[in-house]
């Protein structure tokens, strides 16, 4: 190729794409979400003469095009190709792949927030069953990095230190032991959740520690649609679709869930969420503050009070049926000390269950 | 709006390349204007003003000085516009660095005075500046159409982080310039080569660098790990877009000199500043150092004159002490270069790059260190002197992560590639291979860039602040 077609060539291809995706972006209409991020895009800023001279619209503008630009998912996995494929890096946004397996890098142990997170635990037992005979547990579920990073050279929680400081810390709690119950095929390849059909074993346990029967009476059922967990969004690699299972019987089919927040009743597994933008929300409906999932067959008036995170609405389902009623807290979204004011118990079981992502980051526990 | 971007790539660049070649000539420079200051605006509505003036007061100035050449008001008139010149870049960039150390050293609580940074001062006072004093030596001729000098001050390709162009340099482009396939093509080469430096490269490491800085894990091999991302990060990154200025500039008909040409293969610390931001370097030489008598002085007011323009090309990247002793090391190792090492290090290459390169990393922690102290802890931590473990998990991670950027980075600042290619096209079928391959490669470096700008979220340039 002679240096004059080169240079025609080249200033063509650049024109054309150039002036393309420029014609483009003026054009296209603005999304309104990102489907695999679960995030609202920008949409274009109000022209204001206050944001104008104060460069605030130029800011959000700039946030527009970025957001709105035309393939914007095709792009995102373009630069996640080219960072593992091209550059060798090990993680894209701090999302890394083992197998088909992606899980964020979670690392170092944060000491501060593992006491933080004693403190509202200690607060919460003090406020509602100090004075009580309730029974009260903790379970610590480890993230799928437990299982991926330092097997496969990633940095990641000294877990040894996690587990032995909070089983240390809380001595009003009597602890048990799930994760060697756990292996990485019990958790979603594109989420940081587990699968419900994997943590039969785990429920089994809690519950006997509990003196609940086993779960045993179940049907497998499945979700229609692929489930694209959280990280296939964030890796922004073309991973594969997953099945999503869920164990239904006849006994949850007749439990109902009232939810505080909306003060209405909810199913155990709802239909609607599973076909929104995160499937793994058909679960007691995803993040709620307070619930409460009656049992109306049961043949015991125990209850069982949970204070949780995500994990628990997968697992909750399956020790419905040793309680007349459990109630779910999340601590996230409601403060501890409203807990004590809405609600009053008699002698429950107690479980505080979370995982070890939100004891090393849980500042956002109130 | 930096050239790194969503906004400026596919919005504003479009647009203005569409409007200047549908433009009528006499146009062009007009509308060459109108798009710098509405790209200057994007980034600083507030200050355009404040350039207006700049450019208004350097034009008048200009004018005033050629008038009375040869007489006392031409002094006058230069004085006048060095004075402002300088007493706005000292107002807006330097008043609380000196507020502070006027402070520190009487124990008075004069309260700071907390202006923002105008964006790209550093630079166009440079110009305004270079711009009367060429007129004053009668290196140049005043330019009598506002329009054309207002065009090359404010000339977006090159207005907030250079390189810093001397009007002589396109006096004559200001008024005649050609346009070709051959050079537009040239352009595209050349700003889209920067573009990949700066967003594939320069980013991230910058990246990196990050990571080492919100770290809790410190070891003396992140340390290292961090001093040469952070070398190669600030030199991809501002190399990167000297690139895209050189780029853009010949796709609007302008020629601007070189910036940059390999400075990590320097046999001396003499020769990197001939190869590091050169455009700088020889305003200082032409503007501050030969004024003061450059070296045919006495030995001791040479050095006087090495510290102080040293001093002050440190100063020029920012308004902080650390800069001051980043200039005053490299004013020191100068020095001693050229009374002491010089023959040395002429003699012995090897040796005199095993000097350099270290000296060059820590040169760099200190450019990149908030103060003196952290700097010294840096530099400690990477001698080993804090006690810190050798390695750590996540420093190892790191390296691994990123070694081979870090590797084509490496190689990437050596002429190698360039060395490679040149010999390739010396060969018919290389040529023509390389014809074939460069429109692509170049397509696919623009296709990586806006990957990587839709994936990120605003990026500015580190130069910014100067």
């Amino acid at each position: 190729m002679s240096a004059s077609l080169r240079d025609k060539i080249t200033v063509l291809l650049t024109a054309v794409f150039l002036f393309g995706f420029s014609v483009w972006a003026f054009c296209k209409p603005a999304d309104a979400v990102s489907q695999s991020e679960r995030r609202p895009l920008s949409s274009f800023p109000a022209v204001e003469q206050e944001a104008v001279f104060s460069g605030k619209w130029m800011q959000d503008f700039e946030e527009y095009t970025l957001d709105q630009f035309p393939l914007r998912d095709t792009f995102r996995g373009l630069k996640a190709f080219s960072v593992f494929s091209l550059f060798g890096q090990k993680d894209n946004n701090q999302v890394y792949l083992v197998g088909n397996h992606a899980s964020r890098l979670e690392f170092p142990l944060d000491e501060e927030s593992l006491e933080y997170a004693v403190s509202r635990f200690r607060r919460a037992y003090e406020l509602c069953f100090q004075d009580t005979d309730a029974r009260v547990f903790f379970s610590i579920i480890p993230d799928k990095n437990y299982f991926m990073a330092e097997a496969n050279g990633y940095p990641s929680l000294d877990y040894s230190r996690l587990f032995s400081y909070m089983k240390e810390n809380t001595d009003f709690m009597e602890y048990i032991s799930i994760e060697d119950l756990l292996q990485l095929s019990d958790y979603y390849q594109t989420d940081a959740h587990w699968r419900q059909e994997e943590i039969v074993d785990v429920a089994n346990r809690l519950g006997e520690a509990m003196g609940i029967p086993a779960f045993s009476e179940y049907q497998l059922r499945r979700l229609e649609r692929p489930f694209f967990g959280v990280y296939h969004g964030q890796s922004a690699l073309p991973l594969p679709g997953e099945t999503l299972y869920y164990l239904d019987s006849p006994l949850l089919e007749q439990c109902r869930v009232y939810d505080y927040e909306s003060d209405s009743y909810l199913p155990v597994y709802n239909m609607d969420k599973a076909q929104g933008q995160d499937p793994y929300e058909m679960f007691l409906s995803g993040s709620r503050s307070l619930l409460v999932l009656e049992n109306p067959n049961a043949k015991t008036d125990r209850e069982l009070v949970i204070f949780r995170d995500s994990f628990g609405s997968s697992l909750a389902p399956l020790l419905a049926h040793g309680y007349a009623s459990v109630t779910l807290v999340d601590i996230r979204y409601l403060p501890v000390e409203r807990v004590s004011q809405l609600l009053e118990f008699k002698n429950p079981d107690v479980l505080f269950l979370y995982s070890t992502s939100v004891l090393n980051n849980s500042v956002t526990l109130k | 709006m930096v050239f790194s971007g969503i906004p400026f790539l596919y919005y504003f660049l479009p647009c203005a390349l569409l409007a200047y070649f549908l433009a009528p000539k006499k146009l062009k420079n007009t509308v060459l204007l109108l798009f710098s200051l509405l790209f200057y605006a994007w980034g600083e509505p507030r200050y355009v003003l404040l350039m207006g003036i700049s450019i208004v007061q350097g034009y008048g100035f200009g004018l005033l000085v050629e008038r009375y050449k040869g007489k006392k008001g031409a002094k006058v008139a230069l004085g006048l516009s060095v004075f402002f010149s300088l007493g706005m870049l000292g107002y807006y960039k330097y008043a609380d660095f000196f507020i502070s150390a006027v402070n520190g050293v009487t124990g008075l609580s004069i309260p700071l005075l907390r202006i923002a940074l105008p964006i790209g001062i550093s630079f166009y006072t440079f110009q305004i500046l270079s711009y009367v004093v060429d007129v004053y030596r009668g290196q140049v001729r005043a330019q009598r159409n506002f329009i054309d000098l207002a065009a090359y001050i404010s000339m977006f390709p090159q207005l907030i982080a250079g390189p810093i162009v001397r009007y002589s340099d396109i006096e004559s482009s200001l008024k005649q310039r050609q346009h070709s396939l051959a050079s537009a093509s040239q352009g595209i080469r050349r700003f889209l080569t920067g573009l990949g430096k700066k967003v594939l490269l320069a980013n991230t490491l910058g990246e990196l660098c990050s990571l080492f800085r919100e770290s809790e894990a410190p070891s003396v091999l992140f340390f290292w790990v961090y001093a040469v991302a952070y070398t190669l990060h600030i030199y991809y990154d501002f190399s990167g877009y000297s690139d895209m200025a050189i780029g853009l500039g010949k796709l609007f008909g302008f020629h601007f000199s070189e910036n940059f040409r390999y400075p990590f293969i320097s046999g001396s610390i003499t020769e990197f500043w001939r190869r590091w931001h050169i455009s700088l370097g020889s305003w200082f030489r032409d503007y501050v150092y030969i004024p003061l008598g450059g070296n045919r002085v006495s030995t001791g007011r040479w050095v006087f004159n090495a510290l102080v323009v040293w001093m002050f090309t440190g100063l020029w990247h920012g308004a902080a002490w650390t800069f001051v002793l980043w200039g005053l090391l490299f004013a020191v190792l100068l020095v001693l270069e050229k009374l002491v090492l010089a023959p040395f290090l002429e003699k012995h290459k090897v040796l005199a790059r095993v000097y350099v390169l270290p000296v060059l990393l820590f040169s760099f922690v200190l450019f990149d260190a908030s103060n003196a102290g952290e700097a010294l802890y840096r530099i400690g931590a990477m001698l080993g002197l804090q006690g810190l473990p050798a390695v750590s998990t996540e420093a190892l991670y790191y390296l691994k992560s990123y070694a081979l950027l870090l590797g084509m980075a490496a190689l990437g600042a050596t002429p190698l590639l360039q060395k490679g290619i040149a010999r390739l096209r010396e060969k018919p079928l290389g040529e023509k291979l390389l014809n074939a391959g460069e429109p692509l490669f170049l397509l696919a470096l623009l296709l990586l860039s806006t990957a990587y700008l839709v994936d990120g979220s605003f990026n500015p340039f580190l130069y910014f602040r100067f």
